[in-house]
């Protein structure tokens, strides 16, 4: 295992001697552990979608919802300590709400982000402090238009057009890269993210898995919304027969 | 095989991802004495098993009533849950003094776990040393959470924590599909023999050591309950008609054992995984 | 989070201090001072204000009117303002008083309504909640000596009960079939306590309309601060609509014979 750091990965405010910082390379792993989280960004909206990962049969199955709504339009979904999850969905939604206070409009989704990246990167500096061992995924439909955005354990962010992070994150930005996204409507989309999710879970390693599905768009005048139960379950099955067709 | 280094500060991920402080704060709650919680459509129901220090000493309270809709069963350090439950009860008066409504379980859980988290990601805090299960009610009907150390919080058809609470979960595993539609009488039943699995050997379930909180209508056996059917404990000699309702142990496992046993979860089922991270810090 | 070691294991004061943002020497409690604490005006008096706004109590809901006036002193400024603000999918505000009060109170309640559709559960607030919630804010204001100068009307429907309640700059609250402020409160209530009390549950909307466009116009006659311009506003199980601006019809012919009014041609 080179990646252990032998005493200078006990804290955050210590550099390797090749400039790494170890404590925020571990974060990142916890989030490699983690279930597959993916979002995509099409023509007329976003979707998101998770892999949640169900640890026991008896977890009531419409509760303990892992996409989480800040503000009307955005939705952001997490993977990694869940717990760190909540953490800084509380904090967007602090950092949206002082947006809206200060310019009386509808925050956009770069705004929030930049200023959660910033937050998430201040817990990198100090040993007082842990980094979030969190990647989330952030989308929206703001006055840009769709947006798709991931903030990481290290602060950094990126805008995409298709975002995948967690266990199966390889997998799926190989299907992802297939996809002429652009051109997709929001209901095909739900379809191709149901599929890929599906795909990156491997039954043989991990127990049971439910999906998660969320979009924001034309199709929901601009709210951030879970998937309708029936498009939900549509999805489902087509993804399981692809499965089968493809081995 | 590296842990020792990593485990003494709450602020230091592991080369594997992991916060060991915080998988130790889950051991702590599995220090402590078992309770079993389960809901129907119409009741959420907590079971403790309380300990003694001692024959001349009295015994632990494991329940607390939070709001007259809300109750917690907890293990693990008794301080901690002292604080957690009168912030509870406090984010529960403040929604009834703000916006004139019972406060919706959900929210109740989501704020002390928020509050739980921040404890795991700051150097000189040590995480919060005990678990709770919330039953409650509201307008969504009735509701069963547990609430871990780490943050994390889930809400369940059945769960159980504390010592060898894992014997309690394979029997609530096993028939918590006919929990729905129990009455409460049954419900109960089932509960007690839940919580009776995590028992040591020769002890056994007395008026003493057992108690039993409710949210909803009231029993058969409860007089003066009101209405709503506010979340009241049981203990002593009430709970006396529930105990001799309980199938005894030996003819319970000889129906067990002719019936086919439908999936044998292995013993100590899922330990910390890698593979876990989002879903647990560790069983 | 909190990098400064000597701050390790003291309070934690969440409520207005969640982030740490107050520095080391001030922990733990830096006495929030206000920085105008000198100069600071408490309110003296409405400038641009409102006048009156009625609501009844209907078979299928509740129905809310106001006028579309916003008078500075003796002068009718703001011809076309909404007075009536819907909140959530089951409440409607109506504000006279101060309207950049009023203003402000909707960012609040904004606010609270981002909040609750973020959580995303299946818990709505409703007209009821809102209520308790704006006379928290209204008393507490007063207590400061510092008052939103308004008076509100709650309304709205919610799992099939009606709710309507009035909420002032004082704190004051109440519930009634039939409320009103302003001079609505002298002129229109007797009128509308007539038409409505006992018959709430019989009542339908274009009865209701009726009853109020006519203490609309009873008020017009008589409020000089009024404006012969009003919205309605409905909640049902439908949810909340508010009307556009519809105008009075108004009879002033009666005035030409009196000397000192009209065109005067003798």
């Amino acid at each position: 295992m080179t990646s252990i750091g032998t005493g200078y990965d006990l804290s955050a405010s210590t550099y390797s001697p090749d400039g790494r910082i170890f404590q925020v390379e571990y974060a990142n792993k916890t989030v490699e552990n983690s279930g597959t989280v993916i979002g995509l960004r099409v023509k007329d909206g976003i979707i998101l979608a998770v892999e949640k990962l169900v640890h026991s049969k008896l977890l009531v199955p419409e509760s303990n919802r892992r996409i989480l709504t800040v503000d009307r339009h955005i939705g952001m979904a997490t993977s990694g300590l869940l717990a760190d999850g909540r953490h800084l969905a509380n904090r967007a939604r602090d950092e949206a709400y002082n947006y809206r206070e200060m310019y009386r409009e509808s925050p956009p989704l770069k705004e929030v982000v930049q200023r959660l990246g910033l937050y998430v990167q201040a817990y990198t500096l100090y040993s007082s402090v842990r980094p979030f061992g969190v990647s989330t995924i952030f989308g929206a439909v703001d006055k840009t238009g769709p947006a798709l955005f991931i903030v990481e354990p290290s602060g950094i962010s990126y805008g995409y057009h298709g975002a995948a992070i967690g266990k199966g994150r390889q997998i799926a930005k190989t299907e992802l890269e297939k996809l002429k996204l652009a051109e997709l409507s929001m209901r095909e989309a739900v379809f191709e993210a149901a599929r890929i999710i599906h795909l990156v879970h491997d039954d043989s390693k991990e127990k049971e898995f439910q999906l998660e599905l969320s979009w924001i768009g034309e199709e929901t005048k601009g709210l951030h919304l879970p998937v309708p139960k029936d498009l939900c379950e549509e999805a489902d099955r087509k993804a399981r027969e692809a499965l089968e067709t493809f081995e | 095989m590296y842990r020792n280094t990593y485990d003494s500060d709450n602020t230091v991920f592991s080369p594997q991802g992991r916060l060991h402080q915080v998988e130790y704060a889950l051991e702590a709650v599995k220090q402590g004495s078992a309770a079993v919680g389960l809901r129907s459509k119409t009741h959420a129901i907590l079971l403790a098993l309380k300990r003694s220090t001692g024959e001349l000493a009295s015994y632990q309270q494991k329940m607390y009533r939070i709001d007259d809709h809300v109750g917690i069963a907890i293990a693990g350090l008794t301080s901690d849950a002292r604080v957690l439950s009168n912030f509870m009860r406090q984010q529960a008066m403040s929604s009834r003094m703000v916006f004139n409504r019972p406060i919706p379980v959900n929210r109740l859980v989501s704020s002390i776990a928020d509050k739980a988290q921040v404890n795991t990601q700051e150097y000189g805090r040590r995480p919060y040393g005990v678990g709770f299960l919330v039953i409650g009610q509201d307008k969504t009907g009735p509701h069963l959470y547990e609430f871990a150390p780490s943050g994390n919080s889930y809400e369940y058809y059945a769960m159980s924590i504390g010592a060898r609470s894992q014997s309690a979960k394979t029997y609530l595993e096993k028939h918590f599909e006919s929990f729905a539609d129990c009455t409460l009488e049954d419900l109960i039943r089932h509960g007690l023999h839940a919580l009776r699995e995590s028992l040591q050997q020769d002890k056994e379930l007395t008026i003493n050591n057992t108690s039993i909180g409710i949210a909803g209508p009231a029993s058969v056996h409860e007089k003066d309950v009101p209405a709503g059917g506010s979340f009241r404990i049981l203990e002593g000699e009430p709970v006396e008609v529930f105990l001799k309702s309980m199938v005894p142990k030996e003819t319970a496992e000889a129906q067990a054992a002719e019936a086919p046993a439908a999936e044998a979860p292995p013993d100590g089922a899922a330990p910390a995984q890698a593979g876990d991270q989002d879903v647990s810090m560790a069983e | 989070m909190d990098h400064f070691p000597t701050s390790w294991g003291r309070p934690r004061t969440e409520a207005y201090d969640a982030y740490n943002t107050f520095p080391l020497h001030q922990r733990p409690n830096p006495g929030h001072k206000d920085a105008f604490a000198e100069g600071v005006q408490r309110t003296q008096q409405p400038i641009v204000t409102g006048t009156s706004v009625l609501g009844i109590l209907y078979k299928d809901g509740i129905m809310l009117v106001a006028d579309t006036l916003a008078s500075y002193g003796s002068l009718a400024r703001f011809k076309s303002i909404q007075r009536l603000h819907p909140v959530g999918s089951s409440t409607v505000i109506g504000a006279s008083g101060d309207m950049s009060d009023f203003q402000y109170l909707q960012t609040l309640l904004e606010e609270l309504i981002i909040e609750e559709f973020a959580e995303a559960d299946k818990h709505e607030l409703g007209p009821a909640e809102i209520h308790e919630y704006l006379s928290r804010i209204m008393y507490g204001r007063r207590s400061k000596m510092n008052p939103l100068w308004n008076s509100l009307l709650v309304a709205g429907k919610k799992d099939g009960k009606r709710f309507l309640a009035y909420v002032d700059l004082l704190g004051t609250t109440y519930s009634a079939s039939t409320i009103a402020t302003g001079y609505g409160a002298y002129i229109a209530l007797p009128l509308l306590r007539t038409a409505v009390e006992g018959k709430e549950d019989t009542l339908t909307e274009e009865e209701a309309r009726k009853i109020l466009e006519d203490a609309m116009r009873v008020l017009f006659y008589r409020d000089a601060r009024s404006l012969d311009k009003y919205q309605i506003a409905i909640v049902n199980d439908e949810g909340v609509t508010i009307s556009e601006p519809k105008k009075i019809e108004t009879e002033w012919g009666f005035a030409e014979g009196i000397r000192g009014y009209g065109a005067q041609i003798q």
